[in-house]
């Protein structure tokens, strides 16, 4: 009989909300041990970003076809978070020949450094491009050291990394508020301990929500089902962990939408 | 034992088939998960989380540090303080670069080679002091003259004190000066301080220029409001419309962007008022007032169809249709939201008053608060709601900077000799002075002794005699009154967090000060250090007996305001009721160069661009640019990082036969400079944007390239145009012509690192659809 899961961690991303601002890449950089995005890494399409915020330029319906044409003033800016969508049917996760991917019991999709060895199979197969392969040895002048995250694994050169949900601090809630009695993981006990995700922490409009989808109180569980709710190229099936909340665009009339 | 390749290949299989064997006797799946729990290894140390004050952007967030044996991990927003609510911006973590920077001064440095050359040679603090001490002791006390970042709080007081009792002059500086900004409140609401604009209870936003969710005064504050202002989730979700001649982040946001003329923004804003009053959507007895009783007919020339018509001069440029509406008719249909959607709030900043007319159109914008009955609002209730004082006398709450008139004097007296000594800090003033206010060429003439404060060698340090390396916040004492507040009285703290690493021997700033201070025996009536005068200010809000902190002893009192990052005082809101509101009639009636804007002449044959500069999302006006996560931190429109680049219309583009990645230089009447092109479908024709934060003269790691420069500065071919009123830069009021210098690089940009999701045949995939 299958073990009902203690957790199951989601996120909740309200694109409405989103402005772009990149707060939510610095701080998961800086809580992550993400080796630094130098120059030369961009134009080796090498730049890492756990979580990076992808802009879309949209232009009215009838220039669909002619984008190049469209007027200046109708071309809009739309901004989505993307990061890794911890994928209840991950397609990262059976291509790993070494079981360094694995999907944990709390929903998460979890990569374990120590086991990986680099077939980038995993990145391969992962339709949302979010693993990132470390193709060179990481390096930070000696003084930038001091700044690393001693819950973090270094990710050494031939090794697959990505978004964890920031397991680590999830790990320090479960033990610190499940260790205590009585001690129940809420929004509200996650928030206060500091054991969001950097990312979810950081975002000043509040456009990242995570929690536990198996808490009917979490505000992951109430906005889950909102009328707006889609999840990236949910046609394929991976289930993604991660909802996202539709844009919403009162001048958009109904009628140019569907025409 | 020896063990041989086959031996351990048999030994792989059995061990592989016993663990298999032994788990069809589980039920469920094979585990495969670790029991280690990998690679979530915690460490077992422990962690404490310091508040203090970010020390990154002008409006001082409160941050709480985490730090682990010694060293700062990790900056959060501190939930507890009421301005940013335990949230930050992208450059508030970059903060722990600045911390340990690898080219950080270690100690004092004393010039050798000529100035300029970068030639130094490291000193004791003895030395340094003793040479500083000298110089004071030589120099005529009215000859001094100190640069700093504008400083409020105590550091505020200390500078003042100190410079006073010396009897020097001090001048706070930043680039993009907050002059006509603070003009326009004066003027408009009577007030000293900025008020805070509530965007979180507001429920229809109109922005001219300000892009206040990148950059704008306190983004942070207004970012996390923005989240609440934008929730539909149990409420009605706000409208935001934005005018501007740029498509900023905040355009990008609002739900209309109506792209304008540069400098017209006043226009559009009385047009808006035209419209409120002549349909009856005002107070009458407001709009009586602000008309001289004479209605609408005193904004007869800015009826919105006049002002979208191509003939009448008070054109101002917007497209004839947008998403499909008649130009006219939307600004007739925003006006009627604005005034019938309430609680309405106008802001206006940015480049609407970086114009020879800016005060006209902040002016013009901040008056339609008026019209919908937005001023004067007690926290919590949307609009405009004024500050306090602060809680303890003789402390600035606000700190008015050099506008480049005022600069200009300054370089008048370098050049004549009235100026010897000059103490910088926390400014850069060679990097963020356009050309015109001959700043560098009166420091090379005037030849005054230079001393800079600054942690790293700067742009001004570079030119200095003497740097007296600081400690970075994060290792200081301090405190604020930030500016805005959050419309309630609010004191924050800084508390160093960690100590310099031990090869660095930096020094606290306000403890200079004080230490000069008595050496050279002045009577400033200050403690010896800067922490003893802090604890004076926490004693008399201790005295008080009221706010956030409830103490029986001082002590126990300083010990939580140190916690919790600060004291405020929810209840104690500003008593100013609303002033007499601004007469329209007198604003409309103004003299054509009062309300329209001029630029410098430029060729009058050759295609002109106006040139419309920006704050780095990340950068910000270059203080940030030797961190590599903000040099690598993505623009948010263009994904461009490490690099200057300019944002051309493409059909611009095409006609100078330009592609991405050309290098085009960039011609005023003051200089030139060179930069990327980036083709950006919205950006206006005619208008070119380029951030500004890049193009440092010194060799530190990130900020430039090697000793090559990274990008370049736009502040340097700014022409030197003002404000007709406050005297105030006037930074977009710059023409450009472009010229093509055959070159071309790679773009250094995030887009199209990974391929684009195909999101859905449809945008109503990721885009509700509602009635419009």
């Amino acid at each position: 009989m299958a073990q009902r899961m203690k957790h199951k961690w989601g996120m909740v991303v309200d694109i409405d909300k989103c402005t772009g601002c990149q707060a939510c890449v610095v701080a998961c950089q800086s809580e992550n041990n993400i080796p630094l995005n130098t120059e030369d890494s961009f134009h080796q399409r090498r730049a890492m970003e756990w979580i990076r915020v992808e802009r879309y330029w949209e232009v009215p319906d009838e220039y669909r076809d002619r984008p190049e044409e469209a007027p200046f003033q109708d071309v809009k800016a739309r901004f989505m978070p993307v990061l890794c969508q911890h994928c209840e049917n991950a397609p990262c996760e059976p291509v790993c020949p070494v079981f360094a991917t694995y999907h944990n019991d709390e929903g998460m999709n979890v990569q374990v450094y120590n086991r990986c060895v680099g077939t980038r199979y995993c990145a391969n197969n992962c339709p949302y491009q979010v693993r990132f392969f470390n193709f060179w040895e990481p390096v930070w002048p000696e003084r930038l050291r001091n700044q690393l995250n001693p819950d973090v694994t270094v990710r050494s050169r031939g090794v697959m990394e990505k978004c964890t949900f920031c397991v680590q601090r999830v790990r320090r809630a479960e033990t610190k508020i499940e260790g205590q009695e009585d001690g129940q993981i809420t929004d509200k006990s996650l928030a206060e301990g500091n054991f969001m995700p950097a990312c979810v922490q950081a975002c000043p409009t509040n456009t990242l929500i995570f929690g536990d989808l198996e808490d009917p109180d979490s505000q992951v569980s109430r906005l889950k089902d909102d009328p707006r709710h889609y999840k990236l190229l949910e046609n394929i099936g991976t289930e993604p962990n991660v909802i996202y909340l539709k844009k919403i665009d009162p001048r958009r009339k109904e009628d140019e939408a569907h025409g | 034992m020896k063990l041989t390749r086959r031996d351990f290949l048999k030994w792989a299989s059995l061990s592989a088939v016993g663990a298999v064997a032994c788990d069809i006797f589980r039920e469920g799946e094979m585990i495969i998960q670790s029991p280690a729990r990998m690679p979530e290894d915690l460490v077992t140390g422990r962690d404490n989380w310091y508040a203090t004050l970010c020390g990154q952007c002008p409006e001082k967030e409160s941050i709480l540090v985490r730090v682990m044996e010694g060293r700062a991990k990790k900056v959060r927003g501190n939930p507890l303080y009421p301005t940013n609510q335990g949230k930050q911006s992208v450059r508030c973590e970059a903060g722990l670069q600045a911390l340990y920077h690898p080219d950080r001064l270690a100690g004092p440095v004393a010039r050798v080679g000529r100035r300029g050359s970068g030639q130094f040679q490291q000193i004791g603090w003895d030395t340094a002091m003793n040479t500083l001490l000298a110089q004071m002791r030589s120099n005529q006390p009215d000859a001094m003259l100190m640069i700093t970042e504008p400083l409020r709080g105590h550091l505020g007081m200390v500078a003042s004190k100190f410079v006073g009792a010396y009897g020097g002059r001090h001048m706070a500086f930043e680039p993009l000066d907050q002059t006509v900004l603070r003009g326009a409140v004066k003027q408009v609401f009577n007030q000293n301080t900025l008020p805070d604009f509530d965007i979180e209870n507001t429920r229809y936003l109109l922005s001219f220029g300000a892009d206040f969710l990148s950059t704008w005064v306190s983004p942070v504050r207004y970012a996390r409001g923005y989240g609440e202002f934008r929730s539909n989730i149990g409420k009605e979700r706000g409208s935001h419309v934005h005018a501007d001649p740029r498509y900023s982040l905040t355009a990008a946001s609002a739900d209309q962007w109506i792209p304008i003329s540069p400098g017209m923004e006043g226009v559009l804003a009385l047009s808006m008022a035209y419209v409120i009053i002549d349909e009856g959507l005002a107070d009458p007895g407001v709009a009586g007032a602000m008309t001289g009783g004479a209605g609408a007919s005193v904004l007869d020339d800015f009826k919105p169809e006049s002002v979208v018509s191509s003939d009448s001069p008070l054109y101002i440029g917007i497209p004839e249709r947008i998403r499909g509406e008649d130009a006219s008719e939307l600004i007739r249909r925003i006006a009627r939201e604005f005034a019938t959607t309430g609680p309405s709030l106008a802001i206006g900043g940015g480049e609407a008053g970086a114009h020879t007319n800016g005060s006209f159109n902040l002016s013009a914008v901040f008056a339609l608060n008026y019209l919908v009955g937005s001023v004067g609002k007690r926290p919590g209730e949307g609009g405009i709601v004024f500050n306090p004082a602060p809680p303890i006398e003789g402390i600035p709450a606000t700190s008015p900077t050099g506008s480049v008139t005022d600069w200009l004097g300054v370089s008048d007296d370098l050049q004549n000799g009235r100026i010897n000594l000059i103490l910088v800090r926390g400014a850069n003033p060679l990097h963020g002075l356009p050309p015109g206010s001959r700043f560098q060429e009166s420091l090379n003439a005037g030849n005054p002794f230079v001393v800079s404060f600054s942690s790293f060698m700067d742009d001004t340090s570079l030119m200095a005699d003497l740097v007296l390396p600081e400690r970075i916040y994060l290792e200081d004492w301090s405190d604020d009154i930030p500016e805005p507040g959050p419309g309630f009285q609010i004191v924050g703290m800084q508390q160093p967090v960690v100590n310099p690493l031990p090869d660095l021997d930096p020094r606290s700033f306000p403890d200079l000060l004080l230490t000069l201070s008595q050496d050279l025996g002045l009577d400033d009536g200050l403690p010896n250090t800067f922490r003893d005068v802090l604890r004076q200010g926490a004693q008399q809000l201790f005295d008080l007996n009221r706010g956030s902190i409830q103490a029986a002893t001082f002590e126990a009192f300083w010990n939580t305001m140190l916690q919790q990052g600060g004291w405020w005082d929810s209840d104690r809101v500003s008593t100013d009721s609303p002033p007499d509101p601004p007469s329209l009639a007198e604003l409309a009636q103004q003299p054509s160069e009062r309300r329209l804007p001029s630029f410098r002449a430029q060729d009058v044959d050759s295609r002109f661009f106006y040139l419309v500069p920006f704050l780095s999302n990340s950068l910000l006006d270059g203080r940030g640019a030797h961190l590599p996560w903000l040099q690598a931190a993505p623009d948010p429109l263009t994904t461009v990082t490490w690099q200057t680049w300019v944002e051309i219309n493409p059909r611009d583009a095409d006609e100078f036969g330009l592609k991405e990645g050309d290098v085009i230089r960039l011609i005023s009447t003051e200089d030139h400079i060179e930069a990327v092109v980036y083709s950006h479908p919205a950006v206006p024709p005619g208008v070119l944007s380029v951030p500004i934060g890049q193009g440092h003269a010194t060799g530190i790691r990130y900020a430039t390239r090697g000793n090559a420069q990274r990008g370049s500065n736009p502040i340097s071919i700014l022409a030197t145009e003002v404000d007709s009123e406050t005297g105030g830069l006037a930074w977009a009021a710059t023409r450009v012509r472009i010229q093509s210098t055959g070159r071309s690089v790679r773009v250094s940009k995030f887009e199209g690192l990974v391929p684009a999701f195909p999101i859905g045949p449809r945008a109503e995939d990721v885009v509700q659809v509602t009635r419009g």
